[in-house]
């Protein structure tokens, strides 16, 4: 079975360099914040992973995955609404126009 | 040291058709030039890790999975789309070295988890089930053990879900912005998918506990 | 015999040490006073030495000495002090009189310059640091007013450091003198070594060498002696300028002339042949070192003679004259007769003295150094010309002046100990002396002018410069009478011992023979007159007198066999310096500067390269850690 366990951190961590790689290089503001839910998605997927094959099988790593998506979802409201704030002030979504740590 | 071989069985196969359609999504997220499709595409991605999660005795956590990320945070990610202009900045390409490294800084760290996945010996789980009812036993957890950290979870949600319709809120009604009318509108309904999220988020527990 | 003045002789270079200070302190402010200041420490020095020469009158009169401690080293005790010996008394008078004339000489030949202060706070200095080294009980202290002279030398070539022949004659002299201030170095450090308890004192020196005996029961080799002496030899060859380390005496014509007469001519650079009297006992246990003395000083003697004969500098002409007849000095002193070194080095500091200061004199008025552009001052300087004369007729070794008496004992020495080549070489020396001195007076100072603009303006100097002249004049003409071949009390009173008879009516006239000869030989080829005013010697002989002119090109030698090679070993240090050590430093900071530039264009603001470069740094750690420990998995 062990080998299963193999395959599903396999995925996660391809999902979450897919997702790094979004954070890092696209443009627009929003899909910027869907990839780093991508990358919390992959680390949900390691917990539930881990909370069936682990060392100890538990359901605390389910439990783990339920807050997580909850700070998730949390991350993605106010991630949008600073998003929304700052277009209005600067009149783009896209990331490379924001430059502010410069000044 | 790396051992790919695996039995053939329905859970391996269910596990493989599963996977490709995530990373399927995921890559169809990167390559997509439409953002709605970007967002269409990654919420097909986390329907099928919902799936995986099924695969992996998680019903509940599937459950969520599809509610919250598939149905509310692709929702909101559609609606701050669309409070936002997205005419033609997908078009653009950005610098190449810009790619290229991230593309190779992402590549070496995979490399390196992969590595390090493959590399481990993970022991054998004694092949049990988890719990007969998946459900009532995270309720029963999250209720008992977990009580504090839930409770603290639902406060920074309500600090969220105000913190983001203070944050969206426009105070200056004389903005000059000419989408400034488009986004007073929005900041509220912008919150509306969150709250309902958080709403079937702790939803399922209540209703779920038996107790 | 009463020691009342002896007790106060430390003030002797202790006044013109404070004129020193007093004029470094005050400056310019002082001004016109500068002189006066100068001459009264002088004059003060030379009153107190001849108030310490009425104590030491008598030939047994005891060593005066007295030391206080200076640094205590273990067992070893350096010591610092003052010591009068009938030698010392001697210099003292010396060097004050010449210092005291050539102070109120160069109050009217320093007239109107800027730096007058400057000027005699040096002389100050000097005269402080060589009445120092005359005085110095031990070779320590010695050898530290040794350098002191060496750098007021230097100071004051230099003085017009304005022009680059004065900064390159000063940077010479004080080089080549080096050379030869090693040598005297390593020459104390193996006494040091060598001597019982270390000592250091003249008299300790003088009794342990007193014979080859004493020498062995103090456990030092006949061969440790010879190096001993040859290495003081070098010292003392470097300040008396003895070939080949000549070459910067002449050079260092380019300092004022009051300084060429005082530094260069009567006290510094026979303080090299004062160094080898008063160690005299260490030659004396080796014959070879006592060769060695004898033939550089005879070879000095004759080969800058020569040298003279093709100069046209009368300054030059000086120097080289300088050159020989300390050559003289040393060869007396390598054949024994110190008494008779002794007293040449007393009779010339007061001729060459008052040869440059005549020199000076004229180049005061005429304002060129060329003899043969000069001619018939004699009409114009009275005063100049007679003392001149004087001083030429004392060199040339023409009785009854007082060159004469002095090189007729040196002679006589060489004759008496059968040393004929030496001998042979003395005449000759007295008679190119004698030759190149007419040549010069008769070129200078009779005949018709060369240049009627530069006879024009020919005067005779002030009064303060005259005065000295006239001084030393007299005292050119009398001072041989201290030791005549028929009185030999000088002898008894410098060393203590017993003069031999020197009269040596032989020896006398072909002395004079070879003086008179000289002369005779200048008059007839540059006799007043004549209607060209060409050097009758270069027609006879262009290549040898080329060859002379030249100074026999070991200024050229020099520069190939030592400037070369180390400017080239210094232009090898420069490039290695520049490309090397420099590349090494551009380099790094070409390095951090690019660096920078980098790394300006990574902060632009944007948070994904900022995340790109996080994730390159955490892969990176990642993969250190790997590489490290291996402690991953």
């Amino acid at each position: 079975m062990s080998t299963m366990l193999a395959s599903f951190l396999t995925l996660a961590a391809i999902l979450f360099c897919i997702g790094l790689y979004g954070v890092l290089t696209k443009r627009s503001a929003v899909i910027v914040l869907l990839s780093i839910e991508l990358m919390l998605n992959a680390v949900n997927l390691n917990l539930v992973a881990f909370s069936k094959y682990g060392v100890v099988p538990s359901l605390k790593g389910q439990v783990f995955s339920l807050f997580n998506i909850a700070i998730a979802a949390a991350e993605a409201a106010v991630g949008v609404a600073i998003l929304i704030a700052l277009y209005r002030n600067r009149g783009t979504a896209n990331v490379d126009e924001y430059d502010d740590l410069r000044r | 040291m790396f051992n790919f071989s695996m039995e053939l069985n329905g859970q391996t196969i269910a596990f493989f058709a599963l996977a490709v359609c995530v990373i399927t999504g995921a890559v169809l997220m990167l390559n997509f030039t439409k953002v709605v499709h970007m967002v269409v595409s990654l919420a097909f991605s986390f329907v099928g890790l919902a799936g995986i999660y099924v695969l992996l005795e998680a019903e509940f956590v599937a459950f969520v999975q599809v509610l919250v990320y598939a149905g509310a945070i692709s929702i909101l990610m559609i609606f701050g789309i669309m409070m936002t202009r997205h005419d033609k900045q997908d078009e653009v390409i950005m610098k190449p070295w810009k790619e290229a490294l991230a593309a190779i800084g992402c590549l070496a760290l995979f490399g390196v988890l992969f590595f390090a996945i493959r590399g481990t010996q993970f022991p054998t789980p004694a092949d049990k089930p988890l719990s007969e009812d998946n459900t009532l036993a995270l309720g029963k957890l999250l209720f008992t053990e977990h009580v504090i950290p839930f409770e603290l979870l639902s406060v920074l949600l309500t600090v969220a879900f105000i913190g983001a319709i203070v944050l969206a809120k426009n105070d200056d009604p004389t903005s000059i912005n000419p989408s400034s009318a488009l986004t007073d509108q929005s900041s509220v309904s912008a919150s509306e998918p969150l709250s309902s999220g958080l709403q079937q988020l702790q939803e399922p527990p209540k209703g779920g506990n038996p107790t | 015999m009463e020691t009342v003045f002896s007790q106060y002789a430390w003030a002797i270079p202790t006044i013109p040490l404070l004129a020193f200070l007093v004029l470094t302190a005050l400056g310019r402010q002082i001004k016109g006073a500068a002189s006066l200041l100068g001459l009264l420490s002088s004059l003060a020095a030379l009153v107190l030495s001849v108030l310490v020469l009425t104590e030491r009158w008598s030939p047994d009169a005891e060593v005066y000495s007295h030391s206080i401690d200076w640094v205590n080293l273990g067992e070893v005790t350096l010591r610092v002090g003052y010591e009068l010996t009938n030698l010392n008394v001697l210099m003292l008078i010396v060097v004050t009189i010449v210092s005291t004339l050539v102070n109120l000489y160069a109050k009217g030949y320093m007239e109107g310059d800027d730096r007058q202060h400057v000027f005699f706070a040096y002389i100050a200095l000097f005269t402080s640091s060589m009445l120092g080294l005359v005085v110095s009980p031990n070779l320590l202290q010695l050898y530290m007013f040794w350098e002191l002279v060496g750098a007021c030398s230097f100071l004051l070539i230099g003085f017009w450091y304005d022009r680059p022949a004065a900064r390159a004659a000063a940077k010479k002299a004080f080089i080549v003198t080096r050379i030869g201030d090693v040598g005297l170095l390593i020459a104390i450090l193996l006494l040091f070594w060598q001597m019982p308890d270390h000592s250091l004192d003249f008299s300790v020196i003088q009794t342990v060498f007193q014979s080859g005996d004493s020498l062995a029961q103090h456990g030092i080799t006949a061969g440790i002696a010879t190096w001993i002496a040859s290495l003081i030899f070098i010292g003392a060859m470097g300040k008396s300028g003895q070939f080949p380390l000549h070459t910067w005496l002449p050079d260092a014509m380019e300092g004022p002339t009051p300084i060429s007469a005082l530094i260069h001519a009567a006290t510094m650079v026979a303080a090299g042949v004062y160094l080898v009297a008063r160690t005299f006992s260490i030659f004396h246990v080796s014959p070879t070192a006592m060769a060695i003395v004898a033939g550089i000083g005879g070879f000095t003697a004759i080969f800058a003679a020569t040298i003279g004969l093709a100069q046209r500098d009368i300054k030059r002409i000086l120097a080289y004259s300088t050159v020989s007849q300390l050559g003289y000095m040393m060869m007396a002193l390598g054949l024994g007769a110190v008494t008779a070194g002794v007293f040449h080095l007393f009779t010339h500091a007061f001729f060459k003295a008052l040869l440059f200061l005549g020199a000076g004199s004229v180049i005061h008025a005429v304002h060129t150094q060329d003899i043969f552009q000069m001619g018939g001052l004699g009409r114009k300087m009275k005063v100049t010309t007679w003392t001149f004369a004087i001083g030429a007729m004392a060199l040339s070794g023409i009785p009854p002046f007082s060159g004469f008496w002095s090189k007729d004992a040196i002679l006589a020495a060489a004759w008496e100990q059968d040393h004929k080549l030496l001998f042979v070489i003395g005449v000759l020396a007295a008679f190119f002396t004698a030759f190149y001195m007419a040549r010069l007076f008769f070129v200078a100072f009779t005949g018709k002018p060369a240049d009627d603009q530069i006879y024009q303006q020919a005067h005779e100097s002030p009064s303060s410069m005259t005065i000295p002249l006239v001084v030393l004049a007299v005292l050119a003409l009398i001072a041989g009478f201290v030791y005549t071949p028929f009185n030999g009390q000088f002898g008894i009173w410098l060393t203590g011992e017993p003069a031999e008879d020197h009269a040596n009516v032989l020896v006398m006239i072909i002395s004079v023979a070879a003086g008179v000869c000289g002369v005779l030989l200048g008059y007839v080829l540059y006799r007043p007159g004549q209607s060209q005013r060409v050097d009758k010697l270069e027609q006879a002989a262009a290549p040898l007198f080329r060859v002379l002119e030249r100074k026999y090109y070991i200024d050229e030698l020099y520069n190939w066999l030592i400037v070369r090679p180390l400017r080239v070993i210094g232009k090898g240090l420069d490039i290695i310096d520049r490309y090397v050590v420099d590349g090494l430093v551009r380099f790094i900071s070409a390095f951090v500067d690019g660096w920078g530039r980098t790394s300006t264009r990574v902060q632009n603001g944007q948070l994904q390269t900022y995340g790109i470069v996080s994730l390159f740094g955490f892969v990176a750690l990642v993969l250190l850690m790997l590489a490290l420990g291996r402690g991953f998995w």
